[in-house]
């Protein structure tokens, strides 16, 4: 069975792949394009360590397919610092210490970022309602919410 | 004048299969490598053991990983207990 | 036992208590750092396990040969690429590790004993294919009945996982074998004249149903062998030097021939101490001279991975009408999964651990039954038992009229308390922790409708054990801490943290990085709250060494007598007849003349860290039942925990609530749900249901520091205590809210209404 070739945008750069047909886009992400930011933690959306966004969406990349990228543009973890720059979403994590094995991290943060975006000054309920789609079992998420509490108030710039 | 000996006792079971059933014994020592050759003179591979076995000992109450040198002081009490494994 | 010196000093430290940022953080917010599955390596072929279907079966045979010839499948092995090992209990008895038992849980030989359990394996050049073969390899089964809860397992008619199992610890020795692999009884006093004298006594029963320790990362791992050879493993693992052990001795390979990095890990909580895909990564490797990475699907990971024991237990406790507690009895039923080794022994040892009570005895049993073999998970054992006691202590207390805490706190353990397995704690810093909570405002405050607040405690040994570490001064002054603990919740910063503060200097210039097998020494797991301890005990040696060394070095530079050298805020001074002779000299000066000294400066320290004192935790819940759908939401959280001292307290605090968290899910959702079949229904996130972000209010983490003398810096074992309480404390909290005690766990909404349903009992 011949692969697919598929022409996409990740994290702002144009990439082209093959794929087969059944390949996760989270796979491909992972063992075609070498981008292993993003974790495998299930494999059937549940526990959002695959988390990424497509056209400005949150999704989990195991839920979708390889070819289903085609012509759209993703962003995972490698692509949230600019350059050299820490996204304050990445520092205020590591200030706050929201991270031990931190391998739910990059879902966390990809998460985060996107409620932030639509909702630069949530309550602590809303941050907690938004990230419940993403696991962590290392942390009891306190630390968590508090780091993206702090980070919502330094974007907004109080 | 004789020191008084350490109370050694063996919990659980441990070494059940060297002692007979027996889990208790008065032995003078100065460190946890003079109690462990009592042991094994009274219960010939029991020492060796315990050493292989890496068993936890209780030393009053301060809990080692077992070692030779751990000081024992006349008419201490010293329990070896299965190592403790956590998570 | 050791120099206390830093301790005795007694000004106040530099830069431990303080939170910088860990060292390794960066490539963890930015998808770098790389975990066990995130290896890859050219000419690399995909492993996939064959798991068994049925839950206990004979294995007739095994056909690979279509497997085998299917294009692009390199190899296919069975057990029989397998040494077979001798039957025999080696190393600890309580988590008995028997080469035998171990073969077989990687790969099944005679039987399969869960559904889950490995029968065969393929290494193939993708996955697509490596899961094709695998559907062509034919094996011919014979079912036969299972078992798999603990009661049931114990009956004399049970069907038998080994037709050969005697009971250990028996006398005399059964005549029939039974599930049941081991016996404890550990006794204290005389318990019949003990309940004799008491003015209540309250007896009840318990059941609990296993759960898994639910790390995020599936295990994975990377093995590139020379054909029937030497060989490289990259595994997140909480013990690579326990990979390395075991994947030799598996193997029958020496185990200087195997060389294990250790990745980046995603969670453990003791369920990485052990092997699964390792070996088999390595067999496949072996036989086709190519690189094999295994992943394990999270289906896998519930089927086949040991979560703890569930349990069945009757804990009696007896009182005086003015709360002594007098006598106490307990029986602890232990599922141990398809081989010996639950962690029974210590349920039996920690359940009553925080109190005194002259009258004890706790009965202990370790029962084979077909579901994966369990495998530690945090302070393995404790909870469950935890779980009996402290819900029997919450009955005892509210039936004498008394408050829950006072209750604990005038029968606390002291140091000095007989414990029931023998020895006398040595260490007073239980009643700290509940004392902690009774002067907590929250303790005293209103509680709304359908509202209930409880307590409970717990106890966990720690560890210490063998860890190494070296230190290297780097050309331009600053250091590079290696030790060979895996890294699974910050230890590297407290490492730099505890280096940066013996050498005098700044946290920032210190590396802390975690060595391989070939590059460091033997260093026991990470687990067993023993990592800040026995590795941080290391550490400071090995700095402690590097002083001397760098004051040698001073000396030379000087051209003085090196015992007019000392070192003090990370400086070389001169002192005594020299004092004030010398400008000091920094680290950086001192590298810079390391030629001309001697050469490159460092140290290496291994220890085997005794002295690790126990932990205690003391927790506060609670909750409000919603009445017509049975959930509970829990309002307030609080953890006390003697914590030694908190080197970096927001890694401590992080401990604290991430156990609490697991507890809470513990005890109101979490279960393992097996059909009639044998088989598990909810081997997935989305049915097995751990707490997410919206379940749970703040968890506040009060860290009471009672320093161990033991440690340079008053250290002790943290990451474990905190799970202990967490479930009776939920129990509690429940009966307060509705007067119904549940005592199974977990108390998931369907129970809860049953219990409403039902009439109140005491």
């Amino acid at each position: 069975m011949a692969k697919h070739h598929v022409t996409t945008t990740v994290n702002g750069n144009g990439v082209e792949f093959l794929c087969e047909t059944q390949q996760t886009l989270l796979e491909v992400l992972r063992d075609e394009l070498h981008l292993t930011g993003t974790k495998e933690g299930c494999g059937t959306g549940d526990c959002g360590a695959c988390s990424i966004t497509i056209d400005g969406r949150l999704v989990c990349s195991c839920l979708m397919l390889g070819v289903e990228a085609q012509g759209k543009s993703i962003q995972t973890i490698e692509g949230m610092a600019t350059g050299e720059k820490l996204h304050p979403l990445q520092r205020k994590f590591l200030e706050h210490a929201a991270l031990q094995c931190g391998v739910c991290t990059p879902g966390f943060l990809m998460a985060a970022q996107s409620l932030l975006e639509r909702n630069p000054d949530p309550t602590e309920e809303e941050v907690r309602f938004w990230l419940a789609g993403n696991l962590c079992r290392c942390t009891g998420y306190n630390k968590i919410i508090d780091a993206v509490l702090d980070a919502a108030r330094e974007i907004r710039g109080n | 004048m004789a020191a008084a000996p350490a109370r050694v006792v063996l919990i659980g079971g441990l070494g059940s299969y060297y002692t007979g059933g027996v889990s208790e014994f008065e032995i003078e020592a100065k460190t946890l490598h003079d109690v462990i050759r009592g042991l094994d003179e009274r219960c010939p591979g029991l020492g060796e053991y315990l050493v292989e076995e890496e068993s936890t000992v209780a030393i009053d109450g301060e809990i080692h990983q077992i070692g030779y040198h751990h000081p024992v002081r006349p008419g201490c009490e010293i329990f070896f207990i299965p190592s403790i494994e956590g998570g | 036992m050791g120099d206390n010196a830093i301790m005795r000093e007694q000004k106040l430290f530099k830069v431990v208590g303080t939170r910088p940022v860990r060292p390794d953080g960066t490539p963890k917010v930015t998808g770098l750092a790389q975990f066990g599955a995130d290896f890859a390596l050219p000419g690399m072929l995909w492993g996939d396990i064959l798991r068994s279907p049925h839950a206990h079966a004979r294995i007739r045979s095994i056909n690979t040969a279509k497997a085998r010839a299917l294009p692009g499948v390199k190899a296919v092995i069975t057990s029989a690429d397998f040494p077979e090992q001798k039957f025999e209990y080696v190393g600890p008895e309580r988590v008995a590790v028997n080469y035998w038992h171990m073969t077989r849980n990687v790969m099944a030989r005679e039987k399969v004993l869960y559904e889950g359990h490995a029968v065969a394996a393929v290494a193939a050049v993708s996955k697509a294919v490596a899961a094709e073969a695998l559907r062509l390899i034919e094996v011919d089964y014979e079912v036969l009945p299972h078992v798999i809860d603990v009661d049931e397992a114990m009956r004399p008619d049970a069907p038998l996982l080994f037709e050969n199992m005697i009971t250990r610890g028996i006398e005399p020795a059964p005549t029939k074998p039974s599930n049941i692999s081991k016996r404890i009884e550990l006794k204290l006093g005389d318990i019949e004249a003990g309940f004799a004298a008491a003015d209540e006594i309250v007896e009840l029963n318990f059941k609990t149903a296993p759960v898994h320790q639910g790390y995020i990362e599936p295990h994975a791992c990377l093995a590139r062998f020379e054909t029937g050879g030497q060989g490289e493993i990259w595994a997140s693992s909480q013990g690579h030097f326990v990979v390395r052990a075991y994947t030799a001795k598996l193997l029958n390979m020496n185990i200087g021939d195997v060389l294990v990095h250790p990745a980046e890990i995603g969670g453990g909580f003791g369920g990485k101490t052990v092997i699964y895909v390792e070996p088999v990564a390595a067999a496949l490797s072996r036989k086709t001279g190519h690189p094999v990475k295994i992943m394990m699907s999270r289906e896998d990971v519930f089927k086949a991975t040991g979560p703890t024991s569930g349990a069945s237990m009757t804990v009696k406790i007896g009182v005086k009408k003015d709360g002594r507690i007098v006598a106490a009895d307990g029986l602890f039923k232990y599922q141990a999964g398809a081989f010996p080794g639950s962690p029974v022994m210590n349920g039996v040892m920690c359940g009553f651990a925080p109190y005194n009570i002259p009258n004890v005895r706790s009965v202990g049993y370790d029962v084979v039954c077909n579901r994966p073999k369990s495998a530690a998970y945090r302070a393995p054992g404790s909870p469950i038992s935890a779980f009996a006691v402290e819900s029997v202590m919450d009955a005892v207390a509210a039936r004498i009229g008394m408050d829950p805490l006072k209750f604990r706190l005038m029968n606390a353990a002291k140091v000095g308390t007989p414990t029931t397995w023998g020895p006398k704690h040595a260490y007073d810093s239980y009643a700290y922790t509940v004392q902690a909570l009774l002067d907590h405002p929250a303790y005293s405050a209103k509680l709304g409708k359908n509202q209930g607040r409880g307590v409970a405690s717990g106890f966990w040994f720690n560890n210490g054990g063998e860890s190494s570490a070296t230190v290297h001064i780097n050309e331009d002054g600053t250091v590079v801490i290696a030790t060979g603990s895996m890294d699974i919740g910050g230890s590297r910063a407290s490492m730099a943290i505890m280096a940066a503060e013996t050498l005098g200097i700044d946290y920032t210039s210190v590396r802390s990085i975690v060595a391989d097998t070939g590059s460091i020494g033997y260093t026991h797991v990470t687990g067993g709250s023993r990592v800040t301890y026995a590795t941080g005990t290391a550490v400071v040696e090995a700095c402690k060494k590097v002083i001397g060394e760098l004051c040698a070095r001073a000396a030379m530079i000087w051209d003085v007598d090196k015992g007019d050298v000392i070192w003090e805020d990370g400086c070389a001074m001169p002192a005594g007849k020299i004092s004030g002779k010398f400008e000091p000299l920094s680290l950086k000066a001192i590298a810079a003349k390391r030629a001309v000294t001697g050469g490159p400066i460092g140290a290496e320290a291994s220890v085997n860290a005794g002295g690790f004192a126990p932990g205690f935790a003391s927790e506060l819940c609670e909750v409000e039942v919603d009445p017509e759908t049975g959930a509970v939401k829990i309002l307030r959280f609080i953890v006390a925990q003697d914590v030694g001292r908190a080197i970096h307290p927001s890694y401590v605090e992080g401990q604290m609530q991430g156990g609490a968290v697991q507890g809470i899910g513990w005890a109101l959702n979490e279960e393992y749900i097996y059909g009639p079949d044998g088989k598990l229904q909810n081997a997935g996130f989305l049915d097995y249901r751990i707490p997410v972000a919206s379940d749970l209010p703040m968890i506040e983490a009060l860290m009471v520091e009672v320093p161990n003398p033991n440690h340079p810096f008053g250290a002790k074992g943290v990451g474990e205590v905190n799970i202990v309480p967490a479930m009776a404390a939920v129990a509690n909290a429940i009966n307060h809210a509705i007067g119904r005690r549940l005592t199974e766990l977990p108390m998931s909404p369907p129970k809860i209404l049953d219990a409403l349903n039902s009439p109140r009992r005491g």
